[in-house]
């Protein structure tokens, strides 16, 4: 939403479009970058093509239901994305695998021409994402869909409420039952140290 | 407290591979597309949809593979906000023209309808007119419709083909002689 106010609201936009059709383009040029980010992050830049606009017609389609009382469509949009995703269950999961086949050092062996900040976040990511994927993985979709809204998309708890559909408790009980899940998946290599032989186990359940 | 989601805000995928590259063409084309889609569909306003007085309702084995089939490979249009999905199965109405057909499951607790592909026999066909029916018939053929009847000029004033989709349902597509010249500008 613009800030100014000079814009018209998601919502009067897409009330507009119920009469006029084509002003939801709108909505797309305001919300499809981000869609399509969630989306790649989700299941990879393969498996995302189509499925933005697969969205943005479900969208498009269901305009008449849209809850004029929420200015902005985002939570709305993720909410209709994330169910285009629970058809690419298996997308999600290869990706999950794929990720975790990268190179624990950007480049293999050799050294990066500088040691900067997005290279030392990037070891960084690598060398928590086995774990992190093994978790994503074994979460149950609601809880999933629900986590990642929160830790990846920046949504708060409104918002995933009503993307998803569900009462805010529920996001605070799904939330939390992942947080725990997370907590305890990392206690035991807090304890033991990095062993080779835990990621290629937390690969083949990633993959199951 | 140390916030336990950290280390998955830190592996965001991203971040893990910030050179994953977004191609700008994909929204691009995806705007282009979802812009077309709105106009087809734009005429009519949805609050203005009404179901036919007579449609007919078709089952499947796999009701989902024939939604896609039918959008795919016939250019049906499905009225998303209307799909009901249940633990037993889906149920989608399609759009062509001013017509609707209704899909759903097949068996005994779907009304006791049964998929050609289960009872070894068609017992009825849907007929439709298309605007175009020589490129909807392009359009199958190269989509992989099985083509029963190639297109053809009709005593009765059509020029129609007939093919049978995924499940062995036959469609008879066709378009009025008078329309085919007056497209094709020989009125």
């Amino acid at each position: 939403m613009d800030p100014s106010g000079a814009e018209p609201s998601d919502a009067a936009v897409i009330a507009a479009s119920c009469a006029d059709p084509a002003a939801f383009a709108t909505i797309f040029d305001r919300h499809a970058a981000t869609l399509l980010r969630f989306l790649v992050r989700r299941v990879g830049p393969d498996a995302a093509d189509g499925l933005v606009g697969e969205s943005f017609r479900i969208a498009f389609e269901r305009r008449a239901s849209y809850d004029c009382s929420r200015p902005s469509a985002r939570p709305w949009l993720y909410g209709i994305a994330t169910n285009v995703l629970a058809k690419h269950r298996r997308a999600e999961a290869r990706r999950l695998a794929a990720l975790a086949r990268l190179p624990r050092r950007p480049g293999g062996d050799t050294p990066p021409a500088a040691v900067d900040d997005q290279v030392i976040a990037q070891v960084d990511a690598r060398e928590l994402w086995p774990r992190v994927a093994a978790t994503i993985a074994a979460l149950p979709p609601g809880e999933r869909d629900a986590l990642l809204l929160y830790a990846w998309e920046d949504l708060g708890y409104e918002d995933i409420a009503a993307a998803l559909g569900i009462p805010v408790g529920t996001v605070r009980s799904r939330l939390n039952r992942a947080r725990r899940r997370l907590r305890e998946q990392r206690e035991p290599a807090c304890a033991g140290g990095e062993q080779p032989s835990t990621h290629s186990e937390d690969r083949g359940r990633i993959e199951s | 407290m140390t916030d336990d989601l950290e280390p998955l805000r830190r592996a965001r995928p991203d971040r893990l591979q910030p050179d994953d590259p977004i191609d700008p063409a994909v929204l691009s084309d995806e705007r282009e597309r979802f812009m077309s889609t709105i106009d087809e569909t734009g005429t009519l306003p949805i609050t203005e949809r009404r179901t036919p007085t007579i449609y007919p309702r078709l089952a499947y084995r796999d009701e989902v593979a024939a939604l896609e089939y039918l959008t795919r490979v016939f250019g049906f249009r499905e009225w998303r906000e209307s799909r009901m999905e249940h633990a037993t199965g889906v149920l989608a109405w399609l759009e062509v023209g001013d017509g609707v057909v209704m899909i759903g499951r097949a068996g005994p607790e779907h009304h006791d309808l049964s998929s050609p592909a289960d009872a070894g026999a068609v017992t009825c066909m849907v007929n439709v007119y298309v605007d175009n029916v020589d490129a909807h018939y392009a359009r199958a053929a190269a989509e992989g419709a099985r083509i029963v009847m190639p297109l053809e000029d009709m005593f009765w004033g059509d020029r129609r083909y007939e093919a049978l989709d995924l499940e062995g349902h036959r469609w008879h597509f066709g378009e009025r002689l008078s329309h085919v010249r007056e497209r094709l500008g020989q009125s």
